[in-house]
């Protein structure tokens, strides 16, 4: 029996592109260096996965009026705290006088409102499913002990409208095990009736070479589209389904706004009406986040691996990672950071 | 955006359990699975545990593999 | 009536500053050299001399392992050490917070006093400053100190040559991960204390070995990540790195694991990282496993041609990838 690195490095069938599409996935993949491992028919882009890279620049402004405004306490996932708005980055707001606490969970947020009662605290519900039940558990907590103070600024996104944009830009998705932890694979079985292939996979080094070695192997034996679930040992074919029941129960479909892509109708998910009370947008009266992107910018093209990054104007020019322009340029794993900083 | 943490449940209360990871210890919400109990494993995002793991990732390697070579003998 | 609060008065300049100097200072701190006059006065000796200074801010001021006082000694006892000296004298300067209790601020000249003697080190002339409440937090320490260079010794950031070892004397990221927890923002426990150690006679013991020592650098903020940039970028050389070979202690690993942080960039206070020749390399891990601050010393890489100026890490799966250089502030990740 061939290891699945084996079965990588000898792979000698038909080009292949693969697109992950998780921000962890991708950073994992750089920290273990499977890309220096992979034979030059396959070939791994990022697609545009992680929350952090795609909040667009009003959102982040959104979040520093209300802090410097409004004096709200910002609670957020650490990654946020350096992504640019159009003037300035969370860390910068804080040099301002901006409140702004990095939390581990947003259930802390709450308990840092209840410590607090005489300041607003927003927690910005950034995330896909993976991370959405976590923002709508902290709202269920503070609804339940009558904490009025708290609120979501959500920006929070859906996979699956992903997976249809990009179906047709890779020859197989690497699905994140996380999402799929909490939404289940049926999704992926409706992607492969469209055609459409891909592999659930974990995240640690031999979870992820399994995965692309099952991947190989279906592309070495056959050109039919397949899906097969890699990390059965946590993310369940039906999912969390108490996880979704909240999500259903606390947030509603709505547009959102990509960094570098613009609004993509129904992508997004916000606080139902029920919740409403612990919307900061209608709390505080924030309007939603429609940012045009950057008209040079072809973050879009180069997420979809459609062209690479010095193929755009922008590149090393207006757009460097100190002053990221596109969601590609703002992580350090981001396919335009990593060619800045390395090279190809 | 899937920074999970594999850990062992250590103990059980209402809807929140403590989980240990190599020694580093943390209450997190149990509010999304059922039947925790002290010796679990979880993975764990952003402070909620969000499924129970089932097996070790070798383990569930080697059954993908010898799937494969089950499938691709079959095919031959 | 005794005074339990530093106050401004302490930091005027008239008795009650005596009465500090007296309480505090002088009780820990005396030796022949340390007088009343505005300057010490010392004799010079016939080696070059390393000179360096040191300011300390860390919340909170107190940790598991150590506090702001044994931090300061530690901090400039060690930066002379790295350049192969002995350290000789100190002087200290603190910024006090209006309120202060007088018996932690005992507490901090205790640990200086203990880590001194330690070391071996004097501290000679000291300044004293009370700030408003809110305007310093807490206290905040100055340290200076100068040090004799050990016959036949030259360490430099820029001496790293192709073919060397690189060794760290034990487990990274200890102190970082200390004051993150200390500090009881995410909620997390872990049974991890703060590395902080003056290492001076480690150094001594480590050119009893050889004088053959390219580089000595002691990791502080940044971690031995932020070293590696550093020396690779002196030394116009580049580092690979065994990502398995790097001893790290199980909860620093399990809180990293949490938050999503990389190890090799949170902060040591008593770990150095150390470019030798290679044929040396077994000889210092042995010894420096014999000391008392490190136990784990091992080799976690070698010094390459290319790429000059980047770090290259040897992952578990035997590929090589970049270490992502140094990039401000640590942040817990999510994504």
């Amino acid at each position: 029996m061939k290891s699945p690195r084996e079965i990588i490095e000898s792979y000698s069938g038909r080009p292949l592109r693969i697109m992950e599409v998780c921000g962890t996935h991708t950073h994992e993949i750089f920290r273990c260096g499977i890309r220096k491992i992979l034979p030059p028919q396959i070939e791994l882009i990022s697609g545009p996965g992680c929350p952090v890279c795609v909040t667009p620049p009003g959102y982040i402004d959104s979040a520093i009026e209300l802090a410097l405004e409004h004096k709200a306490l910002i609670c957020t996932f650490g990654d946020l705290i350096r992504v640019p708005g159009s003037r300035m980055s969370l860390a910068g707001a804080r040099s301002q006088g901006a409140a702004v606490k990095a939390v581990y969970t947003p259930l802390d947020a709450v308990e840092i409102a209840k410590e607090n009662p005489d300041k607003e605290v927003v927690f910005l519900a950034v995330g896909f499913e993976t991370t959405v039940p976590s923002a709508c558990l902290a709202v269920k907590h503070a609804e339940s002990e009558g904490i009025k103070n708290f609120s979501l600024l959500t920006s929070n996104k859906t996979m699956p409208d992903a997976y249809r944009a990009l179906g047709n830009c890779a020859d197989a998705f690497l699905y994140p095990g996380h999402v799929h932890t909490i939404i289940g694979s049926s999704i992926c079985l409706e992607l492969l009736k469209g055609g459409i292939s891909g592999v659930v996979a974990g995240f640690q080094a031999d979870e992820l070479l399994t995965a692309l070695a099952v991947i190989a192997h279906h592309a070495d034996n056959s050109s039919e589209a397949f899906f097969e679930n890699c990390y059965k040992r946590i993310a369940r074919d039906e999912g969390n389904p108490a996880a979704m029941r909240l999500i259903n129960e606390v947030m509603t479909s709505c547009d959102a706004e990509w960094r570098g892509l613009g609004v993509i109708p129904g992508s997004g998910l916000k606080l139902n009406a029920t919740y409403a009370a612990f919307d900061a947008r209608l709390k505080f009266n924030v309007p939603e986040c429609s940012g045009t992107p950057h008209a040079g910018c072809r973050c879009g093209e180069i997420l979809k691996g459609l062209l690479k990054p010095e193929d755009c104007p922008l590149f090393g020019k207006v757009c460097t990672p100190v002053n990221p322009v596109g969601a590609c340029m703002v992580s350090h794993e981001g396919s335009c950071s990593a060619y800045y900083q390395y090279g190809r | 955006m899937c920074v999970g943490l594999s850990a062992r449940v250590v103990s059980v209360k209402g809807g929140s359990a403590v989980i240990d990871a190599t020694g580093a210890r943390r209450t997190v919400s149990a509010e999304l699975l059922d039947d925790l109990e002290p010796g679990d494993y979880v993975m764990v995002h952003a402070g909620i545990a969000i499924a129970k793991i089932t097996d070790s990732s070798e383990n569930e390697s080697n059954q993908i593999m010898e799937q494969l070579d089950e499938k691709s003998t079959g095919n031959n | 009536m005794e005074e339990k609060f530093v106050t401004l008065a302490h930091g005027a300049g008239g008795q009650q500053t005596n009465e500090l100097i007296d309480r505090v200072f002088k009780a820990h701190f005396a030796n022949p050299e340390f007088t009343g006059d505005d300057a010490a006065v010392l004799a010079p000796w016939s080696g070059k001399t390393a000179f360096s200074t040191d300011g300390f801010i860390v919340s909170p001021w107190e940790f598991p392992g150590g506090n702001i006082g044994k931090l300061s000694i530690c901090g400039t006892v060690n930066d002379l050490a790295c350049m192969g000296a002995v350290p000789k004298y100190l002087t200290c300067a603190f910024v006090i917070e209006e309120g202060f209790p007088l018996d932690k601020l005992e507490e901090i000249a205790a640990a200086m006093e203990k880590t001194a003697a330690e070391a071996g080190v004097r501290i000679v002339a000291g300044d004293t400053k009370v700030a408003g409440k809110g305007q310093v937090d807490n206290i905040f320490i100055t340290t200076t100190g100068i040090g004799e260079i050990m016959p036949g010794v030259r360490t430099s950031g820029t001496a790293a040559q192709v073919g060397d070892a690189v060794i760290v004397t034990g487990d990274v990221g200890r102190h970082g991960c200390t004051i993150l927890l200390a500090r009881d923002e995410f909620g997390i426990e872990a049974d991890v204390t703060s590395d902080c150690a003056p290492l001076n006679k480690t150094v001594e013991e480590l050119f009893s070995v050889t004088k053959d020592i390219h580089v000595i650098r002691d990791a502080t903020r940044g971690g031995v990540g932020t070293v590696l940039y550093e020396i690779a970028g002196q030394s116009n050389v580049g580092i690979r790195i065994d990502s398995q070979a790097v001893p790290v202690a199980d909860g620093v690993r399990g809180v990293c694991g949490m938050l999503g942080l990389e190890p090799l960039y949170l902060a040591c206070e008593g770990r150095l990282v150390i470019f030798a020749p290679k044929e040396h390399a077994d000889a210092i891990v042995a010894k420096l496993r014999t000391l008392p601050y490190s136990g784990n010393a091992a080799v976690i890489g070698e010094v390459i041609a290319d790429p000059v100026g980047k770090v290259v890490l040897t992952t578990e799966i035997g590929a090589q990838t970049m270490l992502p250089p140094p990039g401000g502030e640590l942040l817990p990740r999510i994504c």
